[in-house]
């Protein structure tokens, strides 16, 4: 809080002390810059303010006037029988109305912070003139951007690409989520507005017709229960994995490393895919099991009934949530045995030769030396594996593409049994265009993922490692 | 004394694995020179093996598959978004670990907010965005995606460059370096193998991406698709009886360059991987 009061203080001051040109500036940008003889940089300055300000009145304006609204006049077509054209009316297209209201915000933000900096700016430059000291001239500023400023030439690419990519999508589609953008109000046809917390409290209504409460428990469930799992499984299979190739006794460690790094050389969605053929309910896998009796055996202990003819490996509720924890372990133990390996190499051997002169056997080394030192450098990427498991689309989509649901309260609100929040988003948008269901569930995924975060956050940033190992 | 049963058990053991996560890529590679177009349910191995379906991966696009224009658009958007993201990392790891300024903290929780953000769900406004535009199924729109953001990549580099002594750069800036010199002539030598490692994984992650392309691309003209969206639609139900031998070749090409730059890049990958966990 201090620190804005010192900035909307520091303003004050400059416009209060600042001389003539200082209070020029106030209107036209450049003019502290040309009362410093600074011409090249006034004139960019001046340049920069006229384009903004045209951008903005010329542009942004008339959306964002109907931001409240998201427009009134929808689209018609009126067939004229003179000329033999359809004519359309001048509609309204929420779309863009709501794209361009956000960026126009956005402008007038970051010229509002540039237009209270830039008259710090030139009282600074007032000040360092009364104390007599040097100016920049035009060649000195456009060095500066090499030395002092490096980190501004260094970002601003990168922040202008993450603005565009990142920023404006989402708050775009943190807005969607509080209207009622579906496939019945699609532009250009059709307008959408805004709709409050509706989407919300849909989210965990279940009645006679909205069933999204109902899909939603178990689809969260699901995505908890996979997140963990896939991680835990993974991460220790990568380690025992690992482990077991570094071991002394084991010839030929290279030659193994290789033969499951192979595994990760194969794009996800090929090797998915094609697991996904095998598995099928007519797939080599289930014509093996059936040669060799084992379609017989899982129906004498009863996990499937006599009637079967195959074993459902992807299409039964179930069977493809074990299905899928095997596959993702066959996807994810090659890439965490290469982490697993790096890690190793890096255990205080004195540790475990102490260890060892005391006469600890091997469980008692990996359990309480090798495991809580593993665990101590890879606690937060943990974290955020888990995070990252939450939002693991490719697994999911790629072996279940084909899923069919017989549970008529989850296909009500377009979910399957294997769906994660992130697939139920998008086949939400992709299958059915409902877009403001899939904002909600997304703001929600959102709001899981920073809470588990919030977990690590403060190691990442807050407790400050950076210097300990310089 | 070491009882040899037991490492021969080890080796048993190993193999026995090894075995189980071939299975699908031999499977992949048997199944490429098969005589039968669509799927073998009944036996692991084609009953008639020939070269034809790489004849005609190659040679014979046609309205469902067109694995040239695929390997080619593919290509395209691997090597831009490479070179775009591969900068943008290299440049915000710099800055984050480097350079002391006003609102540092700040910038990186920004990001790393940003970064908990569903990804798919901003790349639904993206397709709005690139539809007004009119960059929808094209390649540079999908360039746009890929690198645009990839800035926030930065920690693991970021962990790298932490680790090269402060007093390097202290030392240089003393000589009189600026430090845009410092960057070029100190810092991007000293950090090769992680910048190879960034390289590679800027290229792979177009390469082998799959639900932006499904996203992005709308256009039922089989010569604008990448080789994501190719092979995963020739899977579909009323293609595969035809083409599930083309899908075979198709993700063996692919994959033969990445499991060789895999197996010669393991031990930089072991080193990125972990450098930035390691050094906190």
């Amino acid at each position: 809080m201090k620190k804005i009061g010192n900035y909307f203080k520091d303003f004050g001051l400059a416009i209060a002390h600042g001389d003539i040109w200082v209070k020029l500036s106030l209107i036209i940008m450049g003019a502290g810059y040309f009362g410093r003889k600074q011409f090249m940089r006034g004139i960019l300055m001046t340049l920069l303010q006229v384009g903004v300000l045209a951008s903005i009145f010329g542009v942004f304006a008339p959306y964002m006037s109907k931001l409240n609204t998201l427009g009134t006049v929808q689209r018609e077509e009126i067939f004229d029988i003179v000329t033999m054209k359809k004519t359309v009316n001048n509609y309204d297209n929420s779309l863009l109305i709501l794209l361009y209201g956000i960026i126009g915000i956005l402008v007038i933000v970051a010229f509002i912070a540039l237009y209270i900096g830039n008259v710090k700016a030139v009282y600074r430059i007032q000040k360092m003139a009364e104390e007599g000291e040097h100016i920049n001239s035009f060649v000195d500023d456009v060095a500066s951007f090499k030395n002092d400023r490096f980190h501004i030439t260094l970002l601003t690419l990168p922040s202008l690409g993450v603005i565009l990519i990142n920023v404006i999508p989402i708050l775009f589609m943190v807005c969607i989520a509080f209207t009622n953008y579906d496939e019945n109000h699609q532009p250009p046809t059709y307008l959408f507005t805004w709709v409050g917390i509706k989407n919300f409290v849909n989210l965990f209504t279940t009645s006679q017709t909205i069933t999204f409460g109902y899909a939603f428990v178990r689809v969260l469930i699901w995505t908890l229960i996979w997140a963990v799992l896939a991680t835990v499984t993974t991460f220790l299979g990568g380690i025992l994995l690992a482990q077991f190739i570094n071991h002394e006794d084991t010839k030929l460690k290279g030659m193994w490393r290789t033969l499951f790094v192979i595994t990760i050389g194969i794009p996800q969605f090929v090797t998915l895919l094609l697991i996904s053929k095998m598995f099928g309910d007519n797939g080599i896998v289930n014509t093996f099991c059936a040669n060799v009796g084992i379609l017989d055996f899982f129906k004498h202990i009863g996990l499937l009934s006599a009637g079967d003819a195959f074993i459902p490996f992807l299409s039964k509720p179930g069977w493809v949530h074990v299905s899928i924890i095997l596959v993702n372990i066959w996807i994810g133990i090659p890439y965490q045995m290469l982490v697993a390996t790096g890690i190793l190499m890096n255990i205080p051997s004195d540790q475990i030769e102490s260890a060892k002169i005391d006469g600890a056997n091997k469980f008692q080394i990996f359990w309480k030396i090798t495991m809580p030192y593993v665990l101590f450098i890879t606690g937060p990427s943990l974290i955020q594996s888990v995070i990252g498991n939450i939002n693991n689309f490719n697994v999911i989509y790629l072996l279940t593409s084909n899923y069919k649901t017989a549970n008529m309260a989850m296909a009500n609100s377009h979910a399957v049994e294997p769906d994660l929040l992130i697939t139920w988003l998008f086949r939400l948008t992709n299958e059915y265009s409902n877009f403001k269901m899939a904002s909600v569930i997304g703001i929600v995924t959102f709001v899981i993922c920073a809470a588990l975060s919030l977990l690590t956050f403060s190691r990442m940033i807050g407790g400050d490692k950076e210097g300990v190992y310089r | 004394m070491k009882k040899p049963w037991k490492i021969v058990g080890r080796h048993v053991v190993l193999a026995i694995l090894a075995f189980i996560w071939l299975i699908p890529i031999f499977w992949l590679i048997v199944t490429t020179f098969s005589a039968q177009k669509g799927i073998n349910t009944n036996h692991f191995f084609p009953e008639h093996w020939t070269l034809a379906n790489y004849h005609q991966l190659f040679f014979e696009p046609d309205s469902a598959a067109n694995f040239p224009a695929w390997f080619k658009n593919s290509m395209i958007i691997g090597i831009f978004s490479c070179l775009i993201s591969s900068c943008f990392v290299i440049m915000t790891a710099y800055a984050f670990s480097f350079i002391e300024f006003k609102g540092r903290k700040g910038l990186m929780s920004f990001s790393l907010i940003l970064g908990m953000f569903p990804g798919v769900l901003s790349m639904i406004a993206m397709y709005f965005i690139l539809k007004m535009l009119g960059l929808t199924d094209s390649v540079v729109g999908l360039i746009i995606i890929y690198s645009g953001a990839s800035g926030l990549g930065y920690l693991i580099l970021k962990g790298f460059f932490d680790t090269i002594p402060v007093s390097l750069h202290e030392a240089a800036k003393l000589e009189g370096a600026s430090e845009a010199t410092i960057f070029y002539k100190i810092v991007v030598p000293l950090s090769k193998p992680m910048i190879v490692y960034t390289v590679i994984n800027s290229f792979l992650n177009p390469w082998m991406d799959f639900v932006m392309v499904r996203l992005m691309i709308k256009s039922k003209n089989p010569s604008d698709w990448t080789m994501a969206l190719g092979l995963f639609n020739l899977l579909q139900r009323a293609l595969v009886n035809q083409y599930f031998a083309y899908f075979c070749c198709g993700g063996l090409m692919i994959a033969v360059p990445i499991s060789i730059l895999f197996i010669i890049m393991q031990k930089f990958y072991v080193e990125g991987v972990t450098g930035g966990a390691v050094k906190g």
